[in-house]
């Protein structure tokens, strides 16, 4: 799907309705942090990534890894494609880049949505010929049965499809199971039927881990 | 201002456009708490309140009081006056109730968002008859000097000196430290120029515990009486 005739794969900047620029900041601070740092891993993506940054489990999993942190809540995939078209790759040469957005993508289709990923999949291998993309399953969402959780579910199968014949791309399902027997997720994992508490970070972080390690081992020479 | 005159005082649920009906999900897990739970503290308000509940500062300071956190990110003054009249302040006496909202407002000037604040105020007032009530400032935000950080600190101007005729409110401004010197604000402080780091509610948060720890200890009298 070409970028003219899809929006979730058409580039596109947020724009600042509320009044106090925080968007272009973020993005002004991710290009001028990557001149000075040398990251092996770039994480990428929505809020699920930004907010990672602000609990434990960054400091004791990720940082050890030379991570850096380009999350911004409310982005969906037109947004990170923006981001990373105008600068935010420029600058440095992470051997793993950690992809998770998708969920704020309210009106495309599932089609769209994967079409979106796989654009950004494609920016990241032309502007990082060497790094490996780990793309992160979008997670169910909502206290009971909705559509969205269908339409994450569809994008999830997808992309799976897609990136399977793909040897600088890969796809990790990061849903530990959180979707009860009755249908619900449980605020204790969800404190808002969206957003991870520190806890259910700390369980889909650690198969996240286990598997950006043993990416960054397979390209050592 | 009357509530036909004010906007930001009228109350108002969000509404689902999303498809996941995640908002009304945490108001009636709200009102399911006041079922079962026998709070202290109350705070309310949007993603300020609610984000403090997934920090450590929270279990360490606040859990011990025996406060409930009905926060809901994106909440404007008008979905925080709908929750409390449809179920959030039943069967609950809190001694305290800390109101944090108003920054979401995008639609209203800062006159309309201190009278949807007073409005709210007021509910709390006439439910809640012993509770005495903390309404914290808007924060400022932006990485840069912006209209926001104008709006919310007129705001705080206007609630500081008509608060307190409402009856034991009390305007507990918190933001002082976040602007630098040339004006910045750091992503150390707020990780996206509006929401509070770790470190920086720990920062908030002693004031905050300090007076929150006065105003407790001023009603035990009050149920003690009534064991009598």
């Amino acid at each position: 799907m070409s970028g003219d005739s899809n929006p979730a794969a058409t580039p596109t900047p947020c724009q600042d309705t509320q009044g106090d620029g925080r968007w272009m900041s973020l993005h002004n601070r991710f290009v001028s942090d990557s001149k000075g740092k040398e990251p092996d891993v770039l994480f990428v993506g929505d809020s699920l990534i930004q907010l990672l940054h602000e609990f434990e489990v960054w400091r004791k999993l990720f940082s050890p890894l030379h991570a850096l942190n380009f999350g911004i809540g409310g982005d969906a995939t037109q947004h990170v494609l923006w981001r990373l078209i105008n600068g935010e790759l420029d600058y440095i040469s992470p051997k793993v880049v950690v992809l998770w957005v998708g969920t704020n993508n309210h009106g495309h289709t599932p089609e769209q949505i994967c079409g979106g990923l796989m654009a950004i999949i494609d920016v990241i291998h032309q502007k990082l010929p060497h790094a490996h993309t780990l793309v992160l399953g979008l997670l169910p969402r909502g206290k009971s049965p909705n559509p969205l959780r269908e339409r994450n579910a569809s994008v999830n199968a997808q992309v799976q499809a897609e990136v399977a014949s793909l040897s600088h791309v890969s796809f990790l399902d990061m849903d530990p199971g959180f979707i009860q027997s009755d249908g619900s997720i449980a605020h204790q994992d969800m404190y808002d039927y969206l957003h991870l508490t520190p806890q259910a970070y700390q369980r889909v972080c650690q198969p996240l881990h286990e598997r950006i390690k043993s990416l960054l081992d397979k390209q050592v020479p | 201002m009357s509530a036909e005159e004010n906007p930001a005082a009228e109350p108002a649920p969000v509404i689902d456009v999303q498809g996941d009906g995640r908002w009304m999900s945490q108001h009636n897990r709200f009102v399911q708490e006041c079922k079962d739970a026998e709070p202290d503290v109350l705070f309310v308000g949007d993603s300020m309140v609610q984000l403090m509940q997934q920090y450590e500062v929270w279990r360490e300071l606040f859990s011990p009081l025996h406060a409930l956190n009905f926060g809901i990110g994106g909440d404007t003054t008008c979905n925080v006056l709908w929750r409390l009249q449809n179920g959030e302040l039943e069967n609950i006496r809190p001694k305290v109730v800390v109101l944090w909202v108003g920054t979401n407002n995008h639609e209203h000037t800062a006159d309309q968002v201190a009278g949807g604040i007073l409005a709210i105020a007021q509910l709390l007032l006439s439910r809640l008859t012993k509770s005495k009530i903390i309404v914290l400032g808007l924060l400022p935000r932006g990485e840069f000097p912006n209209p926001l950080r104008e709006k919310n600190a007129s705001v705080n101007n206007l609630l500081r000196a008509s608060l307190p005729r409402l009856g034991p409110v009390q305007l507990l401004d918190v933001g002082g430290s976040f602007v630098h010197s040339d004006g910045t604000i750091s992503s150390r402080d707020m990780f996206d120029f509006l929401h509070l780091t770790a470190s920086a509610y720990r920062t908030i948060s002693t004031s905050l515990h300090d007076l929150l720890l006065q105003l407790l200890e001023e009603t035990p009298q009050e149920r003690r009486a009534s064991l009598v």
